[in-house]
């Protein structure tokens, strides 16, 4: 009896183990070849970054506010993250969704992003990239195209995050 | 002569009178429901406008009483039935599902019954209940409703996903009311306005938006408000007037 029963307990431990990592990680996978939309804004210190200028590189777009606590909770481990990417080229541009230059430089003063910001004063990026909620990820692969979506503030620096995303610089 | 005694009883009489007009100004009346006997406070006003909504939870909803009182003194009435009691529900989200549609209707019927103009109101997730309502009461044709003030509505179905047009709950798209979209500045959810707007208007409804800069959604509720929250929670009666006038009111 017991023997009937050890599988089907392992199968469920091991389903429970994936599932468990699957909501830690969050990523949601995009099927197929989806573009990411154009994306072309200025940073803080006005130098001008065009998404498509990052093709062959494995690009974090990530939309925030300086209003969103998620979003001043999990930049640390964004800065984190950058260290741990190896030799995967791979770049973080993050756009603020509306808010004013004076606003945004208070912030990165006091939280202090060590990644690239992006500004986004009407709103067209949100709009085309489609964005309703703070924070919005995406990242994007070496070819250009979505690979993911997340959601919510996470720890970008978890093993989990890493693994996912390291993998497609491999693609 | 002890001026003091003096001064006590007068100030006493004056906080007595302070509190006794506004009791005075609040009415109740119980709405007997299928379900449930729902208290309504009511704020009294010789207007032709009555605004019926707001969310009133068992006494929490100072702002709200507050902007109530402040209307009536300019004659619009102001009905804030408190459905969460009468259906001894917890101030949850998910709450909202369990007040039967026909509850609230039978509320509007009572409204209407005074002969004045009825617009409805609500905020955050509640807006799916009077858009709910207002799809109903125009389903069993009854007499039109005035329209809808919605402040920073929270209708989607689900968490919104990244790159995705959201889903929004059942009610959205469902009534030919005007209606008025109230959304803070600093919150995401300004930047979904015009997808909203845009399935309101699927049914007909004329929906006019309106961005409140530096705020944030339920600023009147927040404990950490920040001083341009604290202002336009005091002028939120001018808000609603402002509101009601892009509805259609022009008597205001």
């Amino acid at each position: 009896m017991f023997k009937r029963i050890t599988p089907f307990i392992l199968l469920f431990s091991l389903t429970g183990l994936l599932t468990g990592q699957a909501q830690a990680v969050g990523l949601k996978a995009v099927k197929g070849d989806v573009p990411a939309p154009a994306l072309q804004l200025k940073d803080l210190q006005g130098k001008t970054h065009n998404l498509k200028d990052y093709r062959g590189q494995v690009v974090l777009v990530q939309f925030w506010a300086t209003y969103c606590g998620p979003c001043r909770k999990e930049m640390p481990s964004m800065n984190k993250m950058m260290t741990k990417m190896g030799d995967v080229p791979f770049k973080i541009l993050a756009v603020d969704m509306g808010e004013s230059e004076a606003e945004v430089k208070q912030f990165v003063d006091e939280v202090k992003p060590e990644f690239t910001i992006l500004m986004d004063e009407d709103g067209d990026s949100i709009q085309s990239w489609k964005v309703f909620a703070a924070p919005s990820n995406f990242i994007i692969g070496m070819d250009g195209n979505i690979k993911y979506t997340l959601f919510g503030g996470v720890e970008w620096d978890s093993p989990e995050l890493i693994e996912k995303i390291k993998a497609l610089g491999k693609e | 002569m002890n001026i003091k005694p003096v001064l006590l009883t007068f100030t006493l009489l004056l906080l007595a009178t302070a509190v006794q007009t506004n009791v005075q100004a609040k009415e109740i009346k119980i709405v007997e429901t299928d379900d449930a006997d729902v208290e309504v406070r009511i704020f009294p006003a010789e207007g032709n406008i009555l605004l019926l909504g707001f969310a009133c939870d068992e006494g929490k909803s100072i702002s709200e009483e507050r902007t109530a009182q402040s209307l009536a003194d300019d004659g619009i009435e102001v009905w804030m039935p408190d459905m969460l009691s009468g259906f001894m529900l917890p101030k949850v989200r998910s709450s909202l599902i369990e007040i039967p549609t026909d509850s609230l209707t039978k509320i509007i019927a009572e409204a209407t019954k005074t002969g004045k103009d009825v617009y409805l109101i609500a905020s955050g997730p509640d807006t799916d209940l009077i858009l709910r309502g207002a799809s109903e009461w125009e389903a069993d044709n009854n007499p039109p409703l005035s329209g809808a003030i919605l402040m920073f509505p929270r209708l989607f179905k689900e968490t919104p996903v990244p790159g995705q047009v959201p889903e929004y709950v059942d009610s959205v798209g469902k009534t030919k009311l005007p209606i008025m979209l109230l959304e803070g500045g600093r919150t995401p959810n300004r930047w979904g306005l015009n997808t909203l707007s845009h399935e309101l208007q699927k049914s007909g409804s004329k929906v006019t938006t309106k961005v409140i800069p530096k705020v944030r959604g339920y600023f009147f509720k927040r404990q950490d408000a920040n001083r341009s929250e604290d202002v336009v929670t005091s002028q939120m009666a001018g808000l609603v007037k402002v509101s009601l006038f892009y509805l259609g009111e022009n008597e205001i």
